[in-house]
């Protein structure tokens, strides 16, 4: 890139003449002596080498955004939806050894002496027209389970919490890559010019497993791709409002001076990192007047906060953020994130997971009826589920009356609701000890890719390349789950 | 004994061919730099004439063998055969010629070695293309000359290329291979065991001893059966060259068990995943049925009309790769005549619409009959009443028409029943009445409408 800085009265340094001129010029040259459409034909050998020329949607999309509530921690498949009466039948006794073999377990219940099964002490009902199975725990979501469509086998490659959330949120265990929002931002772009692509919404004093923003980041891509995120209160974004004593006039002349010298800059240097910055004092300078107006919940009719619940009225719960995701995605917001954390139960998961399910129940059920209802669940992914699944044996004491379930990435469920997804469905079944899948396996990867698939993108097609690879959001691995596709 | 004899024998044509061919260029080299009155060279390039005359001639009986097994068609053989004896008796005229003590004639040994010369290359290149497949000196050319050479690729893109709907399974793809495979020999002039292949109802038909095609029955059709069997038995077709591949074999198959009709298209198969995935594979086409979106043929859209549209306040998004269809959003306060004029420029384009809490008026929905193609229309939230929605009526192809927050009323219902397209309607928050919501889904259980919760 730049290695001006002590050159600031040359354009060019010896080192960048040089870089330059080898790669720029000669490129440049060959490429008009050879052009390489000229050569290759229409081969789609150079075009798969340079994914930026393919251009986006690579097909007609079903969706046009997703607004995904991520339970962090990792919530209980086998106490909300996996129903498994086998587990109740065997309370108390031990896993058999043949369903655990040799898989490893976490080092937090790898050295228990007993795995006594825990069935649910939560009651399953069949539910809808559909019938698909769910624990009383949430009703009101029960109720809507013909809008839904349950993958209930789910699994994941890590164990443990960040990782497992890095996985499913940026395709690697490892951080540093950018979040499935990001990717879909770099992809498809903006259709809002007054928001952010890729909003962030968490909810407001919950404990549990740490978030960092790794997991909304841009990874490589360039900044203005990471998420962005409203927090409930004052500022919604941070050092978005202007500082004491600083007029909005000021301000914009500031900017448009601000502006002048980046391009100069930009001209200068060639540094994409200089456009991304503009482009986001840009935003932040239209955000100052449509964020708040897109936070303000004051025009919202009573009914509406009664659909989501009375959580809803208080700013940074599950709900309000669930009510906020609606409006989001009225404004067209791209990609919509929610975070809810606490749901990593290793011991009194009963008590546990009555109150976080209260929490995120209503608003779940409500965030999805209220899209339906203004037609907006047709171009709307929702996406509801946590990073891994919990075991089917309790993590410490087994009481008739607690249990607690340690991490089990081997099957998990979630569900999805929307936009090119076949409503009333269940996909895949694990086995009657709810430990191992025993039908179509879905991981990771093919939930990205299906993800994508909805808006319009090749998850194989959409690459960047850094350092020399090229990266994707499912990285070498990923088929689209096409059983579940309307 | 004298057959296999000369069974051995013929396969051993390969391996000698290759003495004289030798013996001959050496020969010819020593020639060229030999001195024509030194003695001992003469009698050594007289003795190479000889070497290669004798080794030419057990070749070319060889040959001969070879030939005779069935193996090799008539058409292919004979400028190979005939030049391989021509060949042989140049090589012993020459020989003649050097041993007797006429003087040198350097016009005509010249002359002589040109005609060695090419005859030798007819004779390889012939030889090689029956046993190696005609294309074997092209196919490893790198990409980029092929290219230029303009390589008969077309076949298998003229066939993707073509819409699904007018390709039949036996014409289009069948045919083709069999044509490739099995019609050099089973022809109107050339019926090896009396099959003729190139008339379909011969074909049907069959051979001397067996039915070529018995329906619903691939392995009681001879056609499938001979090219499937073992290669090893000497029933097994074609007897030389590259077999047909396993998704040839395959589309056979599948085809004879369904009835083996001339006129099968291929759409009839739509449902069946396998056949989907093969005739993917085999010739990049997709037979699964395509997304209304995909069936438009449009010209692309120009950065002026682009530029056109986003005066007029509308936001666009492509919906394919192509510049062609849109996805178009109103981003402005209200909507006037002059933006919806805008419109009439890429109707044909326009296939998502959102004009939502715009201010739309009865008398502007006057401009959306013309975007036939629209599949999607939200304008929800703006002044429509029972009066704007007739304008819909012709818009055969919309299926998702959003007028939550509008003020029409079950009147409109007469208007939803007429529109072909229409799968969603969304209606909450207008004066529809519960009544009458109840009697138009039950009349069209197909529409879905939305009235809130």
């Amino acid at each position: 890139m730049n290695c001006n800085h002590d050159h600031s009265d040359k354009n060019y340094s010896r080192r960048d003449f040089l870089t330059k001129t080898s790669l720029g010029l000669g490129a440049l040259s060959l490429g008009s002596l050879m052009s390489p459409t000229d050569a290759y034909g229409s081969s789609n050998f150079l075009n798969l080498l340079d994914s930026n020329k393919q251009k986006l949607p690579h097909f007609a999309p079903k969706a046009k955004r997703v607004i995904y509530l991520f339970q962090s921690g990792a919530p209980s498949q086998l106490d909300l939806f996996d129903y498994k009466p086998k587990l109740n039948e065997m309370f108390g006794q031990e896993v058999p050894k043949s369903i655990i073999g040799e898989q490893r377990l976490t080092g937090m219940s790898a050295g228990q002496n007993s795995f006594p099964m825990a069935g649910s002490l939560f009651n399953f009902k069949q539910h809808g027209n559909s019938g698909a199975w769910m624990s009383d725990l949430m009703p009101h979501t029960a109720k809507i389970v013909d809008e839904l469509c349950f993958i209930k086998s789910m699994h994941t490659d890590a164990i443990n919490h960040d990782p497992a959330m890095t996985l499913i949120q940026t395709g690697s265990q490892l951080p540093g890559r950018p979040s499935i929002g990001s990717w879909l931002s770099y992809g498809l772009g903006s259709d809002n010019k007054n928001l952010p692509e890729f909003v962030v919404l968490i909810t407001k004093g919950e404990t549990g497993q740490p978030l960092y923003s790794k997991l909304w980041g841009n990874g490589f891509l360039p900044s203005e791709h990471q998420g962005v995120q409203f927090r409930a209160g004052k500022d919604a974004v941070l050092y978005l409002e202007n500082p004491p004593g600083v007029s909005a006039n000021v301000r914009e002349e500031q900017l448009k001076y601000l502006n002048k010298l980046q391009q100069i800059q930009h001209a200068d240097i060639g540094d994409p990192e200089i456009l991304a910055r503009m482009s986001q004092y840009e935003m932040a300078f239209r955000m100052q007047t449509s964020v708040p107006e897109v936070m303000d919940l004051s025009d919202e009719p009573e009914y509406i906060f009664d659909l989501y619940g009375k959580d809803s009225k208080t700013p940074g719960t599950f709900a309000a953020n669930c009510l906020m995701a609606r409006k989001l995605a009225e404004k067209d917001v791209k990609f919509i994130q929610l975070y809810h954390q606490g749901w990593d139960m290793h011991s009194t998961l009963p008590k546990s997971i009555r109150n976080k399910s209260r929490e995120v129940d209503q608003a779940t059920a409500g965030l999805i009826k209220d899209l339906k209802q203004r037609g907006l669940l047709e171009d709307t992914l929702v996406v509801w589920g946590g990073e891994f699944g919990r075991t089917n044996y309790s993590q410490g004491l087994l009481k008739p009356d607690d249990y607690g379930r340690d991490h089990h990435p081997r099957c998990f469920t979630i569900f999805m609701a929307g936009a090119g997804i076949k409503k009333g469905i269940t996909l895949g079944a694990t086995d009657e000890f709810g430990y191992n899948i025993t039908e179509r396996p879905v991981h990771v990867h093919d939930f990205q890719a299906t993800l994508m698939h909805l808006l319009g993108i090749d998850h194989e097609k959409l690459t960047f390349k850094f350092q020399g690879r090229r990266y994707r959001l499912t990285d070498v691995s990923g088929n689209v789950v096409n059983e579940i596709l309307s | 004994m004298f057959y296999d004899l000369s069974n051995f024998l013929g396969s051993l044509h390969p391996l000698v061919v290759h003495l004289p061919i030798g013996f001959v260029l050496l020969t010819m080299i020593f020639e060229f730099s030999a001195n024509s009155k030194n003695t001992i060279q003469n009698r050594m390039i007289s003795l190479g004439w000889l070497f290669t005359f004798i080794s030419s001639l057990i070749a070319s009986l060889f040959g001969w063998f070879l030939g005779d097994n069935g193996y090799y068609f008539e058409s292919q053989i004979d400028i190979h055969r005939w030049s391989g004896i021509l060949f042989v008796v140049i090589c012993f005229l020459v020989w003649v010629y050097k041993s007797s003590n006429l003087p040198p004639n350097t016009f005509l040994s010249r002359f002589r070695n040109v005609i060695v010369i090419t005859l030798l290359t007819v004779t390889g290149h012939y030889g090689g293309s029956m046993t190696h497949g005609e294309d074997y000196l092209t196919e490893n050319l790198p990409e980029i000359i092929k290219e230029k050479l303009g390589d008969d690729y077309e076949e298998i893109s003229t066939i993707s290329s073509r819409s699904i709907d007018s390709l039949f399974v036996y014409e289009d793809l069948i045919h083709p291979f069999l044509e490739d495979k099995c019609m050099v020999c089973h022809n109107d002039e050339n019926t090896s065991g009396g099959l003729n292949m190139t008339v379909f109802e011969l074909l049907v038909k069959g051979g001397e001893n067996e039915t070529g095609i018995t329906k619903r029955n691939a392995y009681k059709s001879s056609i499938f059966n001979r090219v499937v069997m073992s290669q090893r038995n000497e029933k097994f077709m074609p007897p030389t060259g590259i077999p047909l591949s396993f998704d040839q074999t395959k589309i056979l198959e599948w085809w004879i068990e369904e009835g083996a009709k001339l006129e099968q298209p291929i759409t009839s198969f739509r449902e069946d995943a396998k056949i989907q995935k093969l005739l993917l594979h085999l010739y990049e086409v997709d037979i699964r049925e395509k997304p209304f979106l995909e069936t438009l043929v449009l010209e692309d859209l120009s950065e002026n009309d682009l530029i056109y549209l986003e005066n007029e306040n509308f936001e666009f998004r492509f919906l394919s790769n192509k510049n062609t269809v849109l996805d178009l959003k109103f981003i402005g306060e209200d909507i006037t005549k002059e933006n919806l004029k805008s419109l009439d420029k890429i109707k044909e384009h326009v296939v998502w619409l959102s004009i939502i809490d715009s201010n739309l008026s009865d008398d502007e929905m006057a401009y959306l009959p013309n975007l036939k193609n629209l599949t999607r229309l939200k304008i929800q939230k703006n002044f429509i009443s029972n009066k704007g929605v007739p304008y819909l009526e012709g818009l055969d192809n919309l299926s998702e028409l959003n007028l939550y927050g509008t003020r029409i009323t079950d009147a409109s219902f007469e208007v939803f029943s007429k529109m072909k397209g229409l799968k969603k309607v969304f209606l909450w928050k207008t004066q529809v009445t519960k009544k009458g919501v109840a009697q138009f889904a039950a009349q069209y259980p197909n529409i879905e409408v939305m009235v809130g919760y």
